[in-house]
């Protein structure tokens, strides 16, 4: 019955080719370093999932922020669960995208024809960062709103500039509703826009070119 | 199922990919519909003796209007809320106290005295002075509440 379904859809779809092109590709010989890219991808999803799960109770107003996420942590069922897949997650991430782009650079894996490839995962890696950033004050609660405090001051120390980067994106003078609100839409609007696009590039190309083997000695 | 084939290292790779993969999603799945129903299925705070005041407030025959606040939590907020009921005597010994809920989808009806009547002005539900059901769409009379005289003060169980 399966089988039948399958070959219906496969006639129609062509699906079992997008299958063997995208899982039983041909790979040459590597090691464990290169499921690095893979396990950022699984982290990824791990945050989207958890990240449209929080969005369901979390209010990104300064009246309500903290206390939502205190209801989430302690009063929804498995909410510390998900709220720490997704704090715990965040963290991962960055060491995982960082431990990839590091294998690229030691095996020399962004080189021609991969440098398209490499500029996308350089995007990820500010994106991912940029996610940090973000998330970072939702909780709206002392650590967040000081590490903000901070983190936007230096984003303000450029000369020139800097002071029109600081109130960009603060949206005013101080730390307030409305950093909170532009932070929450950055967070769960344009970057998960930014870092599906991008992915899917990344990937296409890496499906399309070929990963790189372990650089040798020979040839 | 095709003849029994030998499991190749490959099939057998695959099969472990899928199992894990399915554990993944279940441990993920399963504590997702408990965080999503959860609060849904929480039910309200134990309801308690609420004071509506004296009962020589109260008309003989004439639905009488008691309102009092109470405080609900909802989610992570703690709302004032304003109930009303109605209640009505014909010795002023015996009382019934009616929610003013309509039992049809939830609006607020109200005593219209001169044609003894309660209106519920979203669908044109009609109920008698008793909160039994006259005409429109209401399926069922008026909810009651528990109640009791104490030292000639009326007191519902509410919450």
């Amino acid at each position: 019955m399966a089988t039948k379904i399958g070959n219906w859809l496969d006639e129609r779809l062509a699906w079992r080719q997008v299958w063997t092109a995208i899982f039983l590709r041909k790979i040459p010989k590597v090691n464990w370093l290169f499921t690095l890219g893979s396990a950022s991808l699984f982290l990824a999803v791990n945050q989207i999932v958890t990240g449209i799960l929080l969005t369901i109770y979390y209010v990104p107003t300064p009246d309500h922020a903290y206390d939502s996420v205190q209801y989430i942590t302690t009063q929804v069922p498995m909410g510390w669960l998900i709220r720490g897949l997704h704090h715990w997650g965040a963290s991962a991430m960055v060491v995982m995208v960082v431990l990839h782009m590091l294998r690229i650079i030691f095996y020399g894996a962004y080189k021609f024809p991969r440098e398209v490839t490499w500029f996308t995962g350089v995007i990820l890696l500010i994106v991912t960062i940029g996610f940090g950033f973000t998330g970072y004050l939702l909780p709206w609660d002392q650590k967040a709103y000081w590490a903000t405090t901070v983190g936007t001051r230096i984003a303000g120390t450029p000369p020139v500039i800097g002071e029109w980067i600081l109130l960009i994106i603060r949206g005013g003078e101080e730390l307030s509703a409305v950093t909170l609100a532009r932070f929450y839409g950055v967070h769960i609007w344009v970057l998960p826009t930014v870092l599906l696009l991008i992915t899917l590039i990344h990937l296409y190309l890496v499906i399309r070119i070929g990963i790189s083997a372990v650089p040798g000695r020979e040839e | 199922m095709e003849k029994e084939e030998q499991i190749t290292r490959n099939n057998f790779i695959s099969m472990v990919i899928w199992a894990v993969g399915g554990l993944i999603s279940l441990g993920m799945g399963i504590p997702a519909i408990a965080y999503i129903i959860g609060p849904a299925l929480s039910r309200n705070q134990v309801q308690e003796w609420i004071r509506l005041g004296p009962i020589s407030k109260i008309e003989l025959n004439i639905p009488t209007l008691f309102k009092f606040v109470i405080q609900r939590k909802t989610g992570w907020i703690v709302n004032e809320e304003e109930i009303s009921v109605y209640v009505l005597t014909d010795n002023g010994r015996d009382f019934i106290a009616m929610s003013n809920i309509c039992s049809h989808l939830g609006c607020r009806v109200r005593w219209i005295s001169d044609q003894e009547i309660f209106f519920c002005p979203c669908h044109n539900g009609v109920f008698d002075k008793e909160g039994a059901v006259e005409a429109g769409p209401p399926p069922g009379p008026l909810d009651r509440y528990e109640l009791k005289v104490e030292d000639d003060q009326l007191f519902i169980l509410g919450g």
